[in-house]
């Protein structure tokens, strides 16, 4: 009884409160990164005066949020204005539920080691060895479902929701033609993004991330070398799902104030901010995991970089994410905003039917010599 | 070429390699009230009335050339004739900072360069009144210190 509580129950959920609270704090810091980041390629400092280089920044801004007043504007649709910003944040953080972070057996020693500190448990070592040994319980996930990739392309678009809702229910000028643009712009990135995935998919042969990594490492690549075009695509429209710069038309500051969360303030902004980043780090996980080897090192199966193992998975990972997440601040510093038009253009004229393509000569090419 | 420079985003890898490039160079802020900036040589702030490093007496002579020369008068110099050496003696020394040009005149054709302009910039006071300094506050100066006559050239 106490195994299966264990097993079902305890484990699963202290993982979930590691991971949202890892999250939370990876997002406050990935703000201080982005403003450091974008301050040294403009030849700037960025925050250096609250704690060492800024470092308890995150902090300052957060209690700032907190502390300013939490304005509804007296014509807004209240109920929806107030929970546009949940329905924006709740996603974002959903899409972790099937972020493998390391291999199935990652808690394997640490349960082992753990669960022995516990007498009042009553554990016997066959137990905690079941325990340990079982992937629910040890795994570096919070689960693995085998239809992972359509559940996060599905939970993400929920989000969009939120920026729509949040436009709309401000009655207000600029947010309204910032919903406008970000759902234009999300209907037609997520489809090229979805036919970007597919040919991970067709290569990959499953819908489980844990699954999808793990043939990484029985094919002896990273499937970034198998479908480069399907990166390059999947990098572009993650950027555009996540409203990142060049791509971040609605928010546009220039053009639009602050497009959909123009009226927003304190707290509902805050959460608008932090599912923007949750968003930004989970496209850069869902990339690390189909395209650059989830938890892999680079060459899992050669044994000349055998030496690199002491490396743990999780730190293999995360290092991916960071380099994912430095490249979106990097773009941020260099681009310029896309013309809508543009971004339509490249949407559905170039976008879409590479994708497509990609699709096509990936099965094409499954078909006929494999 | 054109084409193929397009399809491998030629143009923004270069803006890319750019701005990496600027990440990691020296940064040009200065963190002013914690890092003093650095200033020119012949940069000309607050004055000061130097007094002769030995003795600790004024080097001022009160021959009031510089009070001549001000372009904004806004140097005043009272002298009294010593009874006995016959000689000048200052008694007072006003210099009105807040219409001071910084022109650096009196310091020019001060004969035996008692009056300075030294680096310290940072002039600003609550009232006007106290940006007009006297004898006692213009001779404690800064920590930069320069004598003799060959200073100027």
């Amino acid at each position: 009884m106490i195994e299966i509580l264990l097993i079902y129950a305890i484990i699963p959920l202290i993982k979930i409160a590691v991971v949202v609270l890892f999250l939370s704090g990876a997002i406050a810091y990935l703000t201080l990164l982005e403003r450091k980041l974008i301050a040294h390629i403009q030849v700037r400092l960025g925050p250096m005066r609250v704690g060492w280089h800024g470092l308890l920044q995150p902090i300052a801004d957060g209690l700032k949020f907190l502390l300013k007043e939490d304005i509804v504007p007296a014509k807004a649709d209240a109920f929806i204005f107030t929970i546009a910003p949940a329905i924006s944040l709740l996603p974002a953080f959903l899409v972790f539920a099937v972020v493998p972070f390391g291999p199935p057996d990652m808690l394997k020693d640490f349960l082992s080691w753990i669960l022995g500190w516990f007498p009042f448990l009553n554990l016997d070592p066959e137990t905690i060895a079941r325990i340990a040994e079982n992937p629910i319980a040890s795994g570096g996930y919070v689960t693995d479902i085998n239809i992972a990739v359509l559940f996060v392309l599905s939970v993400s678009s929920v989000g969009i929701l939120g920026i729509i809702l949040g436009g709309w229910a401000s009655n207000s000028k600029f947010p309204l033609l910032g919903a406008l643009r970000s759902s234009a712009q999300m209907v037609s990135y997520e489809v090229a993004l979805g036919f970007a995935i597919i040919g991970v998919l067709l290569v990959a042969g499953s819908l489980s991330l844990v699954e999808i990594v793990q043939n990484q490492q029985q094919e002896h690549i990273w499937y970034v070398f198998v479908q480069p075009v399907a990166f390059v695509l999947f990098f572009i429209c993650g950027l555009a799902e996540t409203n990142r710069l060049p791509f971040d038309l609605p928010e546009a500051e220039t053009e639009l104030v602050g497009g959909f969360h123009t009226e927003y303030s304190g707290f509902r902004f805050s959460l608008f901010f932090l599912a923007e980043y949750a968003n930004m780090i989970a496209v850069s996980a869902i990339g690390v995991i189909l395209f650059w080897g989830g938890w892999l090192r680079p060459f899992p199966n050669s044994d000349w970089l055998s030496f690199l193992d002491f490396i743990p998975g999780v730190l293999w990972f995360l290092g991916k994410v960071f380099m994912f997440l430095y490249v979106f601040i990097w773009l941020r510093g260099t681009l310029p905003r896309f013309r809508f038009d543009q971004l339509m253009q490249y949407g559905w004229k170039i976008f879409l039917p590479v994708a497509l393509g990609n699709v096509v000569v990936t099965a094409g090419v499954l078909l006929a010599f494999l | 070429m054109d084409f193929l420079k397009r399809i491998f985003f030629v143009d923004i890898l270069k803006g890319l390699a750019l701005t990496f490039r600027y990440t990691y160079r020296k940064v040009y802020t200065e963190q002013y009230p914690l890092e003093k900036p650095k200033l020119a040589g012949r940069y000309r702030g607050a004055p000061r009335l130097n007094n002769d490093p030995v003795t600790g007496e004024t080097l001022c002579i009160a021959c009031d050339l510089c009070a001549e020369i001000c372009p904004e008068d806004l140097i005043v110099v009272g002298s009294q004739r010593d009874p006995e050496s016959r000689k000048k003696v200052l008694t007072h020394y006003t210099f009105d900072t807040s219409r001071c040009l910084f022109c650096g005149l009196c310091q020019e054709v001060c004969p035996t360069n008692a009056i300075e302009l030294t680096q310290d910039f940072e002039l600003a006071a609550y009232d006007r009144r106290s940006m007009v300094w006297d004898r006692k506050q213009l001779e404690k100066g800064w920590d930069r210190i320069h004598f003799g006559k060959d200073y100027h050239k």
